[in-house]
């Protein structure tokens, strides 16, 4: 450092294109002004749990413990044992891996039909419009948690089929939004010229429409996390979810409720650890829309 | 007005005709519709007997033409586990239950999302404003099912006040209290908020002005003249709410042990008595698409824009 006076002009030269230590934090600070640290902090920690499971876990989240069923919280086990002696803790941190999966993979599903259904629908418009809204009504007036518990239980319960029916009876939402878009989009006059310019309906799709959508569908799925989660969790609660033994938040409330009367760490712990999941993705959420969409804006 | 109710009654046919076809091709291309529909006991004449009734050897056209000719006469097929009772008695048995139970929530719901929005606008951003918001917070990021068993930890548990399972039939009125609060929650906390701030609108909108100006009371201008105006996004919303408030019901009936159609549908569906689901899913469909109907055609009686916009 103290040498690095003599040869400073060069230095300076090199560095000038890329900021500095200082400049980049407060880059990030000011990206984050406004936003909801604890949320984010808590997905993050979610996240993390999730991906590290295996690693952070203290104990095999399956594994039976005939020694220690329904012992409370303790040093050894933070959050107790259930009435089989596995570890609250660490089925909460393995659960975590399910809910996240099912989550984002059941946005992922549903995002991908309604932004497909959207664009044919808003870009094509005439009978096909009006075939496809008719059919995005319809699905959204589905009693849909039955319809999926039925549907689940038809093909099996599994991870994939979970996935698939809850991705596959949210799409209305994304179809309806996302198609209001697109009409607005393509009456602007960038689309026109594109289209007098003889681009096809798939370039407009691709390099006008898509890119001016993100946002909006960023913000919507980051919104419909939460609700998948709960979607899931109750599946499981009703034992149409995913399969036992894995750990699922679903599952595991509803295995406490046979022992509320002694253990109430069995459905305390795996239900705040749900509800604060779901507030931070909802938090974080509004805070997204409120940060991508220009009208609020407010750098 | 004619002409709208005909065009969304064709939207509900066209809806129920969805549902049918679904459960239709579900049945169907899941496997041998036989192994849902029969006991794993079933003798060979049980066999035959439903593969004539259902007409299960002839081309799936043909099949599908039979299925809807059966619907239409709503004939779903005998129950299993109910000792062959039709499937639509058995869901018309447990369906008072249900509206007990959603009646209930919905009311108070209504009740105290309507109170707490209306205060929450006309005190805002103080503590009670503030406290309200996150209520309004936790409601929507709790599911059903963990409010139910905080609410029977607490007050079945803890307090030993309330009973924790049960139906109206055994329980009385003291049954009914917890489950109900348990899937009102959810909307008193979607009510407040659409309140609150369609409140804070129509308190600010010049009819408002006019009728303070004029010397009316406060009391009088807030709770009649504002709130009548502010409460109609509130009906916008119930058609969205009430298929929420069905799928509320499934869960809330199984933590409560509640006799209606959402644990009927569940507990069918664990013995595979898949006529009874058939018809759970269909009729709760239907009774959606009904009310739906009724809604929106009330909803366009009363402004004008929603008609002509069609």
């Amino acid at each position: 450092m103290i040498r690095s006076g003599a040869d400073s002009p060069t230095l300076v030269l090199q560095q000038s294109p890329r900021p500095g230590v200082m400049v980049v934090l407060w880059r990030v600070c000011s990206v984050l002004r406004g936003a909801p640290l604890f949320s984010l902090a808590f997905l993050t920690l979610a996240i993390g749990g999730a991906v590290l499971a295996p690693r952070v876990a203290p104990y095999d989240p399956i594994q039976n413990n005939p020694l220690a069923t329904l012992s409370p919280p303790s040093w050894q086990y933070l959050m107790g044992t259930d009435h089989l002696g596995r570890d609250i803790l660490s089925r909460v941190i393995y659960g975590a891996r399910i809910s996240l999966t099912v989550g984002f993979l059941a946005v992922f599903v549903s995002g991908v039909a309604g932004t497909v259904i959207a664009m044919v629908s808003g870009v094509v418009k005439g009978w096909v419009d009006t075939v496809l809204m008719r059919l995005t009504d319809a699905f959204l007036s589905l009693p849909y948690l039955m319809v999926a518990v039925t549907v689940v239980s038809l093909l099996g319960p599994s991870l994939v089929n979970v996935i698939l029916v809850i991705g596959l009876l949210r799409w209305m939402t994304y179809a309806r939004t996302i198609r209001g878009e697109v009409l607005r989009l393509t009456e602007t006059d960038f689309v026109r010229l594109a289209h007098v310019a003889g681009t096809t309906r798939v370039g407009i799709i691709q390099r006008h429409i898509l890119p001016n959508i993100v946002n909006t569908l960023l913000v919507l799925s980051t919104l419909d996390v939460a609700s998948a989660v709960i979607t899931e969790a109750s599946l499981s609660f009703l034992g149409l979810g995913v399969p036992r033994p894995l750990p699922s938040w679903g599952t595991m409330l509803s295995e406490s409720q046979t022992y509320v009367f002694t253990a109430w760490w069995m459905p305390v712990f795996p239900g705040v650890t749900i509800t604060l999941l779901v507030m931070s993705i909802n938090f974080t959420g509004d805070w997204l829309r409120d940060r991508l969409d220009p009208t609020r804006r407010q750098l | 007005m004619g002409y709208y109710i005909v065009k969304r009654v064709g939207q509900g046919i066209v809806t129920l005709w969805l549902v049918t076809l679904g459960v239709f091709a579900l049945l169907r291309l899941t496997g041998d519709p036989l192994s849902f529909l029969l006991p794993p006991d079933a003798t060979k004449e049980d066999r035959e007997y439903m593969i004539a009734a259902y007409g299960l050897n002839k081309p799936l056209w043909q099949q599908y033409l039979v299925f809807n000719k059966n619907l239409m006469a709503g004939r779903f097929g005998e129950s299993l586990r109910f000792n062959s009772r039709d499937a639509l008695e058995v869901f018309l048995s447990r369906l008072p239950a249900t509206l007990q139970l959603t009646c209930t929530a919905m009311v108070l719901s209504l009740v105290f999302g309507v109170v707490l929005g209306v205060l929450s606008a006309i005190h805002p951003d103080t503590l009670f404003d503030r406290v309200g918001k996150a209520l309004a917070i936790l409601g929507q990021s709790m599911p059903v099912f963990w409010v139910g068993i905080l609410l029977i930890l607490l007050f079945t548990v803890y307090l030993g006040w309330l009973p924790s399972a049960g139906g109206i039939e055994r329980l009385g009125l003291k049954g009914l209290i917890l489950p109900s609060v348990t899937l009102g929650w959810l909307f008193v906390a979607a009510h407040m908020r659409i309140v609150r701030s369609s409140m804070l609108d129509a308190l600010d909108a010049d009819y408002i002005k006019m009728v303070r100006a004029k010397g009316m009371p406060r009391r009088i201008v807030i709770w009649k003249h504002a709130l009548k105006n502010a409460a109609i996004p509130i009906f916008t919303l119930f058609a969205v709410n009430f298929a929420q408030l069905i799928s509320g019901a499934v869960v809330t009936e199984t933590i409560f042990a509640w006799p209606g159609v959402g644990r009927l549908l569940v507990d069918s569906i664990f013995v595979r008595d898949y006529t009874v689901v058939q018809a759970v899913v269909f009729f709760s469909a239907a009774f959606i698409v009904v009310i739906n109907i009724v809604v929106d055609v009330t909803y366009a009686w009363l402004d004008p824009r929603i008609r002509i916009a069609g």
